[in-house]
């Protein structure tokens, strides 16, 4: 067996030299060399003075933008190493037999894993960006507590390094067991990587011997109260440092979101810092909180999840705010729905304390108790979707720019309705048991941990590079990078969420060999992930210095649609006062199209929302009728000669609850045709192809008949088949040229009447 | 943008990511099967083994009747030293390094009489050395070089392009 420590020891330090190499490689090669390009004694002297300087001021800095910058790097480091630990866990599942780690160390990485991930790289990076940006958005000079800023991310390396200490402490026992002999240094061979899964479930985490459970737990808490008194500050900039233009109503959606996370950390954070002193104190005082006879272990999960899922959502939100940002400005359009993804995001703050029961649907909670929990969690799934919608109807129609931080905007959408859809399926109680602790559950998660949060992330860093560094990254790599990580993702997670859809338990070292095709897919995805981020990072490290220099104020063209936000008028004051650059001015100005401010497209008109709705619902059930008439000319005909077996009508009636009657389902069918396929024609008929209504009738027609020859289908062979098809197919059209005209024959009778 | 090649910017780099990580797939571990008996100790079953106390608290001061007993007198030498081994450890666990006639029994647990204590022990993990094939390193390697050129094909091909221009204009 490899010895972990020493391997991932040896990685993460070959890692750091690499980037340090890389760095100062970049810096020298980017300086004027002036003679023979050799380093002078006077050079050295004053680089260590310089280097000296450099270190006071970043280790005293009370400067918003410079402590953003630290956590960004903070949380850049702790993805490499958690991300280390995601290697190697895949590397151990190349094969089905525990043969590379033993089945402790592959324990131990999928805890470190996961808490690394969770607690020291997602937020700290969110904080970071909200740290630097935050305050240009809303015009405020700083944070509110510009001090209290700076404490509350100085606690989060020394907490790091009490949670990661085991593997510290590994390599040191390593080293010194070459110079001392065993017995003098058992302190270094006893403490080891927790292992005992990031959720930490007691009565394991309460009986197992492994004294850096408790440093874990230390570092936890520690790192609790740097995110609260961050959440705090937060808080307070946003309602407190505002310029006095910047109101509720047009409060940018970042600064809403990272509002809504800061308020959920303060009340989740708290708890999870109690209960993790309660576990503490069963594990050193000999408290009972969490001990089979005492307090009872289920009473952990509850405290544990009722911060964990709250945790999801303080991850997750961030990352919508900045999509919410980021993605119009390469659409050309304002934000679709600006009040609704504000109140779909207050939603989610509210709802997401009511949900965590569901992490717990196999353990012996009350199923009434359940029951509430499994609604809950369905419901949250519509704030969710609203986004989603409005991100879709912002992109619709728009003029798109295909640059990194779009390519990655659109990824992390895609990732987001497949993570967030197979979430739904886990919320129901029967398919949660079904899938509880498989890697369906590792698939779900993972498409949004390694979906739509690291892809914006990645995207705010390629859109905001010119305001941080001056200059541009190099948009090849980016574009390649980031097609790269969205590529990675969906092989590696799709391909998780199918094994795990097959029954494959997750946190097992050891898995039947005929999972083993399937899990080097997902390892060689892993990998691709991996590269991709390593590719990101030599942009960012290498552009910093090498990057072709800003020429505009207005580097995004923003101004061209009226989407030249407060950072980037911070950005171009800053080039016009540094230097005396002139403000851009675009070739051509046009008012970023505003959907909501439009007139109703062709079905509008003259009226409130509720009376359009009204009649164009009535007119097209009326024309639904029409169109269902005319159809059952053609199904009719079908039943006639034999080609469609009416029987399978009785499904219909047979889905609903209603027992196998032909005739409810012949009348069902009826009501479908009439009222819900005309409206959804209704709805989306502007966006089908086609110029004329009767084409996008058409065109909907064809679409349906798809969905209905395979759900009425009855195993039809040879000319049967091809009859069943025929007739399918012409009797929609029929459907859909019945309803599209009498649609429009309706609306002209209206329109003559009203002149 | 317009006149690069999609092929040398994006796909054949795509590819290169691809086949790097299929290399880094192989050429790890295959490396590591190489390397494994010079650095590790498999093929060395770790077993855990519970103090007194402990295996009366598990079987309620029961005594199991399926569960096979053993005297320590009666096991080999390295089965021995990893039950010494594995009580003073602070996780109750050592690897047996050498013959382990015992282990079918151990495997599945069993008690152990040692000094008239009862111990209950069992095997916690096989640790079998990795196999690979002879190829699978060399041929990782190469995937791994071959991939990394195909990385860097978009500067490699701009700089083609450059020359030929170059060579065009003269």
């Amino acid at each position: 067996m490899m010895n972990r420590a020493v391997v991932q020891g040896s990685a993460l330090a070959i890692l750091a030299v690499g980037i340090l190499a890389l760095w100062f490689r970049a810096r020298y090669k980017a300086r004027p060399a002036s003679d023979g390009g050799y380093f002078t004694r006077e050079e050295l002297r004053f680089e260590l003075g310089r280097l000296q300087s450099e270190a006071l001021r970043w280790l005293t800095t009370t400067n918003h933008r410079e402590i953003g910058i630290l956590y960004i790097v903070f949380g850049t480091i702790a993805a490499l190493w958690g991300g280390m630990d995601g290697m190697m866990l895949r590397t151990e599942l190349l094969t089905p037999p525990a043969d590379i780690w033993t089945p402790e160390t592959y324990n131990a990485l999928f805890t470190t894993h996961g808490l690394t991930m969770l607690i020291f790289f997602v937020l700290p990076v969110f904080f970071g960006i909200g740290n630097y940006f935050l305050p240009l958005l809303i015009g405020a000079d700083d944070m509110a507590f510009p001090r209290v800023n700076a404490i509350g991310f100085w606690l989060l390396p020394p907490a790091l390094l009490m949670a990661r200490f085991g593997l510290i402490v590994q390599i040191g026992g390593q080293v010194l067991s070459i110079f001392l002999p065993k017995d003098q240094i058992t302190f270094f061979l006893s403490l080891r990587e927790v292992s005992v899964g990031w959720t930490l479930y007691a009565p394991l985490s309460v009986v197992q011997p492994n004294p850096q459970i408790d440093l874990l737990l230390l570092g936890l808490h520690l790192s609790g109260i740097a995110t609260t008194v961050g959440a705090i500050n937060f808080i307070a900039t946003v309602i407190y440092e505002r310029a006095d233009d910047v109101t509720w109503s047009n409060l940018d959606i970042f600064s809403w979101n990272m509002l809504v996370t800061s308020s959920i950390a303060l009340f989740a954070f708290p708890l999870l810092g109690s209960a993790l002193v309660m576990l503490l104190m069963d594990r050193n005082l000999g408290t009972t909180f969490f001990a089979t006879e005492g307090g009872g272990p289920i009473l952990w999960q509850h405290l544990f999840w009722f911060w964990g899922h709250p945790e999801v959502y303080i991850l997750f939100l961030p990352a919508t705010g900045l999509m919410s940002l980021i993605l119009p400005k390469f659409v050309g359009r304002k934000l679709f729905g600006y009040q609704f993804i504000v109140y779909s995001t207050l939603g989610l703050a509210v709802m997401s304390f009511g949900v965590w029961a569901h992490h717990m649907f196999t353990s012996g909670v009350d199923p009434r108790l359940k029951a509430s929990f499994m609604a809950i969690s369905i419901a949250i799934a519509v704030p969710s979707a609203i986004k989603v919608f409005n991100w879709l109807t912002t992109m619709w129609d728009g003029d798109i720019r295909l640059s990194a931080p779009f390519i990655l905007c659109a990824g992390g959408i895609g990732t987001f309705i497949i993570g967030g859809v197979t979430g739904v399926f886990l919320a129901v109680i029967p398919i949660d048991i079904l899938y509880h602790g498989t890697y369906y559950v590792v698939g779900h998660f993972h498409l949004i941990v390694v979906g739509i949060i690291p892809m914006l992330m990645i995207a705010s860093s390629y859109y905001w590079y010119p305001i941080m560094t001056g200059r541009w990254y190099d948009k090849r790599l980016a574009k390649f990078q980031s097609g790269l990580l969205i590529v990675g993702a969906f092989v590696t997670f799709m391909t998780l969420l199918v094994i795990g859809g097959l029954g494959l338990p997750r946190r097992q070292a050891i898995y039947p060999p005929e999972y083993q095709f399937a899990q080097q897919i997902a390892t060689v995805g892993a990998y691709v992930i991996g590269l991709s981020a390593l590719m990101w990072l030599y942009n960012m490290l290498v552009s910093y210095w090498r990057g072709d220099v800003v020429q505009s104020t207005d580097p995004w063209n923003l101004k061209a649609t009226n989407q030249f936000t407060r950072e980037w008028q911070w950005f171009e004051d800053r080039m016009v006062e540094k230097y005396d650059m002139e403000p851009a001015e675009p070739e051509t100005t046009r008012r970023s199209y505003a959907p909501e401010l439009e007139p109703m497209g062709l079905l509008g008109g003259v009226g409130s929302v509720a009376q359009n709705v009204y009649r164009n619902a009535s007119m097209a059930a009326i024309a639904g009728f029409i169109g269902t008439f005319l159809m059952t000319g053609g199904i009719g005909t079908a039943i006639v000669i034999g080609v469609l077996d009416p029987a399978s009508f009785a499904e219909i009636s047979e889905l609903v609850g209603l027992g196998t009657s032909q005739l409810i389902g012949a009348l069902l069918f009826l009501a479908g045709g009439t009222i819900i396929w005309p409206l959804l024609f209704l709805s989306f008929q502007e966006f089908l192809p086609g110029r004329r209504m009767f084409e996008t009738g058409l065109v909907f027609a064809t679409l349906v008949a798809t969905g209905f020859s395979v759900a009425f289908y009855t195993d039809q062979q040879g000319l049967a088949f091809i009859g069943y098809l025929t007739f399918v197919f012409v009797a929609h059209w029929a459907y859909g040229l019945g309803l599209a005209v009498t649609f429009q024959f309706l609306r002209s009778r209206r329109t003559d009447v009203g002149v | 943008m317009a006149d690069e090649s999609i092929l040398f910017t994006y796909v054949a780099p795509f590819v290169g990511v691809l086949v790097v990580a299929v290399g880094i797939g192989a050429a790890v571990p295959g490396g590591y099967a190489i390397i494994q008996e010079d650095i590790t100790t498999c093929d060395q079953p770790t077993m855990a083994v519970e103090g007194p106390e402990e295996t009366q608290q598990r079987f309620n001061d029961s005594q199991p009747r399926t569960l096979p007993v053993l005297q320590y007198e009666n096991l080999s030498e390295a089965e021995q030293d990893a039950f010494d081994e594995a009580l003073s450890d602070p996780q109750g666990e050592a690897r047996v390094a050498g013959a382990f006639p015992n282990g079918d029994t151990i495997r599945n647990g069993s008690i152990i009489v040692s000094e008239g204590e009862r111990h209950y022990a069992t095997v916690v993990a096989e640790n079998p050395c990795f196999v690979a094939p002879a190829l699978q390193f060399p041929l990782g390697v190469f995937a791994i070089i071959f991939g990394v050129i195909g990385i860097l094909s978009p500067p490699i091909y701009r700089k083609l392009v450059e020359l030929e221009d170059r060579a065009n204009v003269e």
